[in-house]
């Protein structure tokens, strides 16, 4: 698949740390062949399925292999002990009850009961709601507006009390009755879920072609929808099934369940209290039973919730320091950060993924550094690391992040904090999300001011407002009352460079900071940007896919792929004589208007490695059109092939050039 | 709102007058002759066509007359209004300890993700999850009310006598809420916003207590009043297992007695409360989250 560079800024939202282009891979629902394998990981939900299967073995079993019949009377041997008691014997293994009924035998059949119960309630539950989600979904309109309100109301009211009061009144209560009660109380959630999902899914491009192709109602909803959607209901119905089972035992608990003598567990939880001054195991091995089944039905849905719905298991910021004193590298003269030999992995299961490979580079005071390279370079993952904020399992395993004589990988919690904000500023991507939501920006200004300025009430504030004029916001004082999401995603990121610049930090990192914005407000960012580094000298470490955007804005480029620099040097030097084929390629691919007027891109073809899995070689050998034999066995090492200019690649330092290219 | 409570008094109203069981009969030990049953029957209104005692049931409804129980002839009014207060009462105390409790342990177990006390409180969570509270509150009694005797049983009668109750509707309200605490925190901390707050080097604490809290409370008040219909639910369950003088075991014996006006009145209440609870955490949700607004 060809893939042009840049490229688009939906496809870098949806990789946030530039990592593994395999995450914008179509995530498929998962289909039930692979739930063996999952179960086999998920223990807990083989162990509750298990279970499960085990005690629905015994309901169903229970005319078998129960000893006795549970509703014959044995009054000269009530309330018998267990057999480990003293007085209990291993003819009644679990003891009798008042009447003499055996407690073993009862439990069996009170499974049978309560599950019967409980299973058709979720089947009756679970197919009225799918079916009402379905139509409701997919015609929309009225039934949609009549079904909502209903289940409204459903859900605005407890309705077990309902329930209650339903059987309370009634004198006769066969398994159908309470089969009914559960279940017509138990689709809303099926419905309401199904409608969502169907809503989302009737949006989508292939239901959408396929209608468009002329396919009927019917053929759409059972062809394209439906496959699509009936995940849901397992899950739901597992989670519902272990609520009913308690539900069911509850109402006979209350004396509202199946008409005596019928066992259930319920039930006999209720004649067991009467008792428990007695025989306390009568109320306790009901109970048991209960607990046992709904725990293994509970287990079971919280491994198919997981299965069916995977979350993506989102990053936890965990920093790990390095540890020991870091060895005499002195920081040269005019440098205000110094990166040197830096490495950062992701250990994954199975694989680690080398983000960043082997990176130095140095910024000098005022100076700005560009970072190029396409989504999943390892540019993203550079910018955390040096700010020492990476998402787990990311760690920097060697390296040194040298400024003002600290490694920045080696100090401690407090003192990074000191240095985060006042001496490195960030800004990211999406000011949007990077805002919170629910924080006026005059808060988010000022803690960040009193945390580091140790400003009081008055004067953070008068910082405040002089930190949004510098980044030429008009009315600054009525901003710092606004919310965020009042703002314009190019007014976000101007609070975004306020918030980052307002402790006027020696270094400002700045991750893309225009790629989620409209040209106009691109170019108007880059000059504020500009105005401030040269107003308040700081250094700006400029991270972006685009290097037309570095043409003039950078002092240095640096080119980055899968993980390693492939070329840096002064900026005029890598633009106007690209030694590396990478960099050749991306200036190539910046859209021109050629002679004629029409528009050209040219692509890079092929794709990037993936990061779990490096060639030995140079890693950009499968898409470069000077590929020669030695690319394929040796990665490259950065050469000065200029002053102030390296770059990695044999093409320069002759090794390859004897042998043939391979095209 | 004012719609919900109306549908479902209604609702409650037909009901229990369609299903079989005459209250009258009940009312009087079998055996009693018809004529006599007849003159309870009009005694407490039952004779009459049931739209007109829906009529009847309405106009009192707006007087604020909730009728006279079949039972002693006492205003369910006095009745309700003589429960409520123990029933929020006890529910407000094990609300606000569950609450503390679940965002104490959630807090903890979202710090972590997957470490020992993650796995810990997620074993204690399925556990309390699948235990019916009837059935712990029975085994409550058993060891401390019966084996130990270090708490009362039943009836409300000081402090002591909210523990046994109060713990079982506590165990009952745990895990969900724990679950979502857990999740929502989870579901922030991996927010841009909370990078961003890190990266301009706020301390760990204020992260966490100002930039998770405050996004991640949202859904939690919303679970919290939910959770308050649920209290309501429950208590009928707690109350009757250790007899409070509260609003659920009204309810109870009401329905077992088919005392229709005391039903009702029950039911009416029951439902004004949780609407009730729901307004107030919508209007709580608008004052947490800008974004909405009335």
């Amino acid at each position: 698949m060809p893939r042009s560079i840049p490229a688009s800024a939906t496809e870098l939202a949806a990789q946030p740390n530039g990592l593994a282009p395999a995450t914008s891979r179509v995530v498929e629902r998962p289909g039930l062949k692979d739930l063996t394998r999952f179960l086999r990981r998920r223990k807990s939900a083989l162990i509750g399925l298990l279970s499960f299967a085990g005690i629905l073995a015994l309901a169903v079993l229970a005319p078998v292999i129960s000893p006795y019949d549970p509703l014959k009377q044995d009054i000269a041997n009530g309330l018998k002990p267990p057999a480990w008691n003293a007085g209990g014997s291993f003819v009644h293994p679990l003891g009798t009850d008042s009447l003499g009924r055996d407690i073993a035998s009862r439990l069996l059949w009170g499974a049978r009961n309560s599950l019967l119960i409980s299973i058709s309630a979720v089947l009756l539950g679970s197919s009225i709601g799918f079916v009402l989600g379905l139509l409701s979904g997919f015609f929309g309109g009225w039934v949609d507006a009549v079904l909502m309100r209903v289940s409204d109301i459903q859900l605005a009211f407890p309705f077990v009390l309902f329930a209650i009061a339903v059987l309370g009144v009634s004198l006769e209560r066969p398994p159908v009755l309470l089969i009914a009660v559960l279940g017509l109380t138990s689709w809303m959630v099926y419905a309401r879920v199904v409608r969502s999902r169907v809503l989302s899914e009737r949006e989508k491009d292939y239901v959408k072609a396929a209608r468009s192709l002329g396919a009927g109602q019917a053929r759409v909803l059972l062809k394209y929808i439906v496959p699509n959607v009936w995940q849901v209901v397992p899950v739901i119905a597992m989670l519902s099934l272990g609520f009913l089972i308690i539900v069911e035992s509850l109402l006979s608990f209350l004396a509202l369940g199946l008409t005596p003598p019928t066992p259930s567990w319920g039930s006999m939880l209720a004649e067991g209290r009467q008792y428990m001054l007695v025989s306390p195991w009568m109320p306790l091995f009901p109970g048991l039973a209960i607990v046992g089944t709904v725990l293994a039905v509970n287990l079971a849905a919280d491994g198919l919730t997981d299965y069916f719905d995977p979350k993506l298991a989102k990053g936890q910021f965990r920093r790990v320091r390095l540890l020991g004193a870091w060895t005499a590298n002195e920081q040269a003269g005019d440098s205000l950060l110094k990166v040197h030999a830096l490495n950062t992995i992701f250990p994954l299961e199975g694989a680690t993924i080398r983000a960043v490979k082997d990176v130095s580079f140095e910024v000098e005071r005022g100076r700005v550094l560009g970072i190029v390279g396409e989504s999943g370079s390892g540019k993203s993952v550079l910018a955390l690391s040096i700010i020492q904020l990476l998402d787990a399992p990311g760690v920097v395993a060697s390296g040194q992040i040298l400024m003002n004589g600290q490694d920045l990988v080696r100090i401690s919690d407090r003192e990074i904090g000191a240095i985060r904000g006042k001496r490195i500023g960030m800004i990211f991507q999406n000011p949007g999300a990077s805002l919170n939501p629910v924080l006026t920006i005059g808060f988010q200004l000022n803690e960040t001011l009193v945390q580091h300025r140790k400003l009081s009430g008055a004067a953070a504030r008068r910082a405040a407002v002089r930190a949004l004029a510098l980044v030429g916001i008009g009315d600054p004082e009525r901003l710092l009352k606004a919310y965020p999401f009042q703002l314009s995603g190019g007014m976000q990121q101007r609070v975004m460079i306020a918030l980052a610049m307002s402790c006027e930090p020696d270094v400002l990192i700045a991750d893309e900071p225009t790629t989620a914005l409209d040209v106009t407000t691109q170019a108007q960012l880059l000059d504020r940007l500009d105005d401030l580094r040269l107003r308040l000298s700081t250094s700006i470490i400029f991270i972006t896919h685009d290097i037309a955007l570095l043409a003039d804005f950078a002092d240095t480029i640096m080119v980055m792929y899968a993980g390693q620099v492939c070329e840096i040097g002064a900026r005029d030097r890598v633009i106007r004589t690209p030694r590396h084929p990478y960099t050749q390629a991306l200036l190539n691919s910046v859209t021109r208007t050629d002679a004629l007027g029409t528009k050209r891109l040219n692509a890079i073809p092929g794709d990037p490695p993936d990061p779990s899995e490096l060639p030995p070689g140079c890693p950009f050998a499968n898409r470069c059109p000077h590929a020669m034999d030695i690319c394929w066995q040796a990665n490259p090492t950065l050469t000065m092939v200029e002053s102030a200019h390296h770059a990695a690649c044999y093409l320069l330092t002759g090794e390859g050039s004897a042998k043939v290219s391979r095209q | 709102m004012v719609l919900v409570i109306f549908g479902v008094v209604t609702l409650t109203f037909f009901v229990v007058r369609l299903v079989p069981g005459d209250p009258a009969r009940l009312m009087e030990p079998p055996g009693t002759p018809e004529s006599i049953i007849q003159t309870v029957r009009q005694q407490i209104g039952t004779d009459r066509p049931i739209p007109v005692q829906y009529v009847d049931f309405l106009s009192g409804l707006v007087r604020g007359d909730l009728g006279k129980s079949f039972r002693g002839g006492r205003p369910v009014a006095e009745s309700v209004a003589k429960a409520l207060p123990n029933t929020l009462l006890l529910g407000l105390v094990s609300m606000v300890v569950a609450t503390v409790l679940s965002v104490l342990t959630g807090i903890a177990a979202a710090l972590r993700p997957n470490s020992w006390i993650d796995r810990a409180v997620l074993v204690v969570v399925s556990v309390a999850q699948s235990t019916p509270n009837f059935w712990l509150g029975v085994m409550l009694v058993l060891i401390f009310a019966i084996e130990f005797q270090w708490f009362p049983a039943i009836d409300m009668a000081g402090p002591a006598s909210f523990v046994l109750p109060g713990a079982t509707l506590v165990v009952t309200l745990f895990p969900l809420l724990v679950r979502t605490v857990r999740q929502s925190l989870l579901d922030s901390l991996g927010e841009d916003y909370v990078r961003a707050a890190r990266a301009r080097g706020l301390p760990e604490h204020r992260v966490l207590l100002v930039h998770v809290m405050k996004v991640a409370a949202v859904p939690l008040i919303t679970l919290v009043g939910l959770q308050a219909g649920f209290v309501l639910g429950g208590a009928v369950v707690v109350e009757s297992i250790f007899n409070w003088p509260g609003i659920g075991n009204l309810a109870l014996k009401a329905i077992q007695d088919r005392d229709f006006p005391m039903i009702q009145g029950t039911v009416l209440v029951i439902a004004g409360v949780f609407t009730l609870i729901n307004v107030v955490v919508d209007l709580t949700y608008a004052a947490l989250d800008p974004r909405i607004r009335y």
